[in-house]
C-alpha cells in the first residue's frame, strides 16, 4: 500500500491496518501486506510491477500479462484473509504435531511387520498407483511455489507457499515408503519403475496431461481455477482418499494413516481455498470467470481421476466417488 | 525406534525430473525465467544441495527455533529494556525494520520462482524450505517492530517504508528489484542466495547480533541470529549451481552474474551496515569496526569461496578493497545531514571518542570526514542548527539513488562516471555503477530517482517540503538528531561553548 505521512504520533497498529475497526490479530499484523510488489502489481493496476527495471524487461511483461492484465477484479485484493489466519510459526507447530503422529504410524508399523503381510495383488497397485505419486505432489509443490509468486496479496501467497511445502510433505512420506517397500518387496518394482509408471502407465496419463497443462498456466486467475479448484481436489480424491479406502479394504494400515493425515493438509486448502472463492464472488463478473475456467478443466480432471481409479480394485465406483467429491467441494461454493 | 534415516530415502525424493510430453519443455521452463543459458540437463544432473533437511526435520526444528525467539521476547522484559536502551539504539531497530521486514518477506517471491523453476529437484526442494524462511523473517521481524509500536510511530516504517517514495526506500527497491525479484531462478540463486546471503546477510546478521548482545537487547540478538541459521541453509542454493556452471563451461555467465549481484548487494549493506557498526552503536557496545566486519566476513571469507569454486574475484576488487574505506563515511554524513528525509532519529556518532576510535580504525578519518563534521559541530554550537540541515535536495546517482559522495580531499573523475544514454544524461556512484548499466541500459535506463521524479513535476508543491510530503514523512515521522546535539558539546566546557 502506497501511504501517505501519517500524523499520529501514537500508533497502536501499523498505519495500514488502524482504519479497520477491530483490533489486528498476531496474523493480520505479520501477514497483511507484506510485498511491495503489489503496490503495482495487481489485477487492473497500471504496472509495471517493478518500475525500477525497464518496462519491457522480460520480468515486467511476465507480470503485466500473468497479474496485471488477470480478469479477475477486487477493490481491495488486500483485504483477503486466510481464515485459520496460518502464521509461520503456527505452520510448523501444527506440522510437528502431524508429522510426530507420522513418524509414530510409521515406527510402530514397521515394528509391527506391516509390510509382510501386503499381498501380493496390493503390492503390485502400490508399485503402479502409490509409489509414482512423488512425481505429482511434486508438480503440486511446483504449481502451488509459482502461485505464490503471482498474487495480487501477500495473505494470498503465504496460502499458496504453506501449499507448495504441504505437497513437498507428502512427497517425502512417498519418498519415506518407496524404500521401505523397495527393502521388504525386493521383486515388485519399488524405487525401479516409478519414473516410467509416471511418463507412460496408462492410469497415470490423465494426471500428467492435467499437471502438465496447469503448470504452464501462469496467469492468477485461471491458475487458482485450475488448480485448487479442479486439479488439487481430484487429486485430494482420487489419489489420497480413493487410494486410502482401498489401502484400508486390502490391510495396509500405513496408506490408510498416511493418506488421512496428508488430507488434514487437504482441509486447510479448501479452507483458503473457499474463502478466496467468497471474497472473490463480491465483485460482479468473478464467479463466470471461475465457472467458465471450471468448464474447461473439469474434462481433463474428469479424465485424469477415471485413467487413475482404473487402476484401483473396484475402481468404477472410487472414480464416482471421486468425481462427485470434487463437485461437492465446487457445489459447496456456489460453482 | 526403526525408522528409516533421512539418507534412506533423501534422494528418492529429488528424483522428481520426468519428460514432459502433453506441453513442450521450453513451456514448462521458459528460458526467460527459468535457466536463460540453457544448460543441458547433464549439467543440472550434477547439481548437489550441501545442506540436506527433510520435510519433518525442517517443522520441528523451526517450531523450536519460534519457541525460543518468541519466549525471549516477554513483554515485561522487552519493555524494560527498550526504555532504557537509549535512542541510539532504538534508531539501530528502526532503521534495521524498515530495510529488511518487507526486503524479506518480498524475498519469498525470489524463493517461489527458484521452487518452480530450478532445473534440479533438490534446488526446488531447497528453495520450498527457502520459501518458508523468508515467511518466517517478514512475520517475526514485523512482529518484533510491531511489539515496538508503543515507543514510536517511526516503527511504522517496518511496514511502511517500502511503500512509499523515501529515498532509502528507492534506494531498497531498486536494489531488491535487480537482485532478486526481477530475474530468472538461474540467475536469482547467484545474485541472491550467493552474493547476498552467502556474503552480506551474515555480516548484517551475525555482526549486528553480536553488537545487539553487547547492547543488552538479548531479544533482538536471538531473533536475528536465530534468522541467519535460516539464512546459512538456504544461502547454499546459489553455490552448487555455480559450481556446476564453472565446470560446464558458463564461467563468464555466472562471474558476470556475480559481479553484478555483489556490487549492488555491497552498497545496499554499506548503507545499512556500515554507517550502523561506525556510527550508530554506542562506542563502549562496539565490537569491531565496519572494514574489520567487511574483511572478516567479505574479503577473506567471500574471496575464498569464490576462488575455490574457479570464479575469480570481480574485476573492480581493488577499488572495492579501497571503497570499504570511505564509502560508508560520505552515507553517515548523508543520513545525518539529511535526517529529516529518513525514518529514524540518526545518532551522529561523532563525539570526541567515537572520533579518536574512527581515527584509529580508519587513519585519515580526522583529516578528511572529519572537517566536515568540524564544520557541523561549530555550526551547532554557536546556534546554527538551521544551517546543518540543506534544504535542496542532492545529486544522487542515477543508478544507485544514493547521494553522489566522494572523499574530501581526494580527486574526483566525474566524466569516468557519467554517460548520455538515448538522450538523457545519467550519473554514475563510480564506474562500477556505470559499468553495470552498460550491462543492460534497457533494463535500467527508465528508472526514476527521487530527483528524477522531482524534475518531472511529481512533487508538488517542488520544494523541500513538498519532498518531504513525498516521502511519506510527517514531521512526526521525519528524522531528527538521535541525541539532540549533545555530542557536539561533549567534552567541552560550558564557558566555552558560550564563548563559540
Amino acid at each position: 500500500m502506497r501511504e501517505g505521512p501519517v500524523e499520529q504520533a501514537k500508533l497502536k497498529t501499523w498505519s495500514a491496518l488502524s482504519g479497520q475497526r477491530r483490533k489486528p490479530s498476531e496474523y493480520e499484523a505479520v501477514a497483511y501486506d507484506a510485498h511491495f510488489l503489489n503496490d503495482y502489481a495487481q489485477p487492473g493496476k497500471s504496472g509495471p510491477a517493478l518500475p525500477s527495471i525497464g518496462p519491457d524487461s522480460f520480468i515486467n511483461r511476465w507480470y503485466q500479462k500473468n497479474l496485471i492484465e488477470s480478469p479477475l477484479r477486487h477493490d481491495d485484493w488486500l483485504a483477503f484473509r486466510d481464515p485459520e489466519e496460518v502464521t509461520y510459526r503456527r505452520y510448523n507447530i501444527i506440522q510437528e504435531g502431524q508429522e510426530n503422529y507420522v513418524a509414530e504410524i510409521l515406527d510402530r508399523f514397521s515394528n509391527e511387520g506391516h509390510d509382510t503381510g501386503l499381498s501380493a495383488e496390493w503390492q503390485t497397485v502400490l508399485a503402479r498407483l502409490y509409489t509414482p505419486s512423488r512425481f505429482l505432489h511434486h508438480t503440486v509443490q511446483m504449481a502451488s511455489a509459482y502461485a505464490a509468486t503471482t498474487t495480487p496479496a501477500s495473505t494470498i501467497s503465504h496460502c499458496y507457499a504453506f501449499q507448495s511445502a504441504d505437497a513437498l510433505r507428502a512427497l517425502s512420506h512417498v519418498s519415506y515408503r518407496t524404500v521401505e517397500l523397495a527393502r521388504c518387496h525386493g521383486q515388485a518394482g519399488f524405487n525401479e519403475d516409478e519414473r516410467s509408471h509416471w511418463e507412460t502407465a496408462p492410469e497415470w496419463q490423465g494426471f500428467r496431461e492435467l499437471m502438465e497443462k496447469v503448470l504452464v498456466t501462469y496467469e492468477f486467475g485461471e491458475l487458482f481455477a485450475a488448480l485448487n479448484l479442479v486439479a488439487k481436489p481430484a487429486i485430494d480424491e482420487a489419489c489420497l482418499r480413493q487410494l486410502g479406502r482401498a489401502a484400508r479394504r486390502h490391510d495396509d494400515s500405513v496408506l490408510d494413516l498416511l493418506s488421512d493425515a496428508v488430507l488434514k493438509d487437504t482441509a486447510r486448502s479448501r479452507s483458503w481455498t473457499q474463502a478466496l472463492v467468497k471474497f472473490l464472488g463480491a465483485r460482479d463478473g468473478n464467479v463466470p470467470l471461475l465457472r467458465g475456467w471450471i468448464a474447461k478443466w473439469e474434462p481433463l480432471a474428469d479424465q485424469a481421476i477415471d485413467a487413475f481409479c482404473a487402476g484401483l480394485p473396484d475402481g468404477d465406483r472410487a472414480a464416482v466417488a471421486a468425481r462427485q467429491a470434487t463437485r461437492d467441494f465446487r457445489a459447496a461454493m456456489g460453482l | 525406534m526403526t525408522l528409516l534415516q533421512r539418507s534412506d530415502w533423501y534422494d528418492v525424493a529429488r528424483d522428481t525430473n520426468w519428460t514432459p510430453s502433453f506441453v513442450a519443455e521450453a513451456e514448462l521452463f521458459p528460458s526467460d525465467i527459468s535457466d536463460p543459458f540453457d544448460m543441458p540437463k547433464a549439467a543440472w544432473a550434477e547439481y548437489d544441495e550441501p545442506y540436506k533437511v527433510s520435510y519433518a526435520e525442517y517443522v520441528k526444528v523451526q517450531r523450536e527455533k519460534d519457541a525460543g525467539v518468541y519466549a525471549v521476547n516477554t513483554a515485561a522484559a522487552r519493555t524494560r529494556f527498550m526504555e532504557e536502551a537509549g535512542q541510539r539504539w532504538h534508531s539501530v531497530l528502526k532503521l534495521h525494520f524498515g530495510a529488511v521486514c518487507l526486503a524479506e518477506s518480498s524475498s519469498q517471491i525470489s524463493e517461489g520462482r527458484m521452487a518452480r523453476f530450478g532445473r534440479a529437484p533438490g534446488m526446488r526442494n531447497m528453495a520450498t524450505f527457502g520459501l518458508l524462511d523468508e515467511i518466517r523473517h517478514g512475520q517475526a521481524q514485523l512482529y518484533f517492530a510491531h511489539e515496538s509500536l508503543r515507543y514510536s510511530p517511526q516503527f511504522n516504517f517496518a511496514h511502511k517504508l517500502l511503500g512509499t517514495q523515501e529515498w532509502g526506500a528507492i534506494m531498497t527497491r531498486s536494489t531488491l528489484d535487480d537482485v532478486f525479484l526481477g530475474r530468472d531462478a538461474v540467475t536469482t540463486a547467484i545474485m541472491l542466495t550467493f552474493a547476498f546471503e552467502t556474503g552480506f546477510t551474515n555480516m548484517q546478521f551475525i555482526g549486528l547480533a553480536g553488537d545487539a548482545a553487547e547492547a543488552g537487547d538479548t531479544s533482538f540478538s536471538n531473533l536475528i541470529s536465530s534468522i541467519q541459521t535460516d539464512e546459512s541453509r538456504h544461502a547454499q542454493i546459489g553455490a552448487p549451481l555455480l559450481k556446476l556452471m564453472v565446470k560446464n563451461g558458463y564461467k563468464a555467465e555466472a562471474q558476470k552474474a556475480v559481479d553484478i549481484g555483489f556490487w549492488r548487494t555491497y552498497r545496499f549493506f554499506t548503507l545499512l551496515t556500515g554507517t550502523v557498526i561506525d556510527y550508530f552503536m554506542p562506542l563502549e557496545k562496539r565490537t569491531s569496526s565496519f572494514k574489520e566486519f567487511m574483511e572478516e566476513w567479505i574479503v577473506d571469507q567471500f574471496e575464498r569461496t569464490l576462488l575455490d569454486m574457479g570464479l575469480d574475484l570481480p574485476w573492480y576488487w581493488d577499488f572495492f578493497l579501497e571503497d570499504i574505506n570511505s564509502f560508508h563515511h560520505g552515507m553517515q554524513i548523508g543520513w545525518w545531514l539529511y535526517r529529516d528525509t529518513v525514518w529514524f532519529d540518526v545518532p551522529a556518532g561523532v563525539s570526541p571518542a567515537e572520533r579518536e576510535w574512527l581515527e584509529a580504525k580508519y587513519p585519515g578519518w580526522n583529516d578528511s570526514w572529519g572537517r566536515l563534521w568540524d564544520q557541523i559541530g561549530e555550526n551547532i554550537r554557536a546556534g546554527k542548527t538551521d544551517l546543518t540541515v540543506p534544504k535542496t535536495l542532492p545529486v544522487v546517482c542515477s543508478f544507485n539513488n544514493l547521494p553522489l559522495v566522494t572523499t574530501p580531499g581526494k580527486s574526483w573523475d566525474p566524466q569516468g562516471q557519467m554517460l548520455t544514454y538515448k538522450g538523457k544524461k545519467y550519473y554514475f556512484q563510480s564506474h562500477v555503477e556505470k559499468w553495470i548499466f552498460e550491462q543492460d541500459p534497457e533494463r535500467y535506463a527508465a528508472h526514476q530517482t527521487l530527483i528524477d521524479q522531482f524534475l518531472a513535476g511529481k512533487i508538488q508543491p517542488p520544494n523541500y517540503e513538498g519532498a518531504l510530503n513525498y516521502m511519506g514523512l510527517s514531521p512526526v515521522e521525519r528524522g531528527k538528531d538521535a541525541e539532540n546535539y549533545a555530542w557536539a558539546f561533549a567534552g567541552r566546557e560550558p564557558r566555552k561553548m558560550a564563548a563559540e
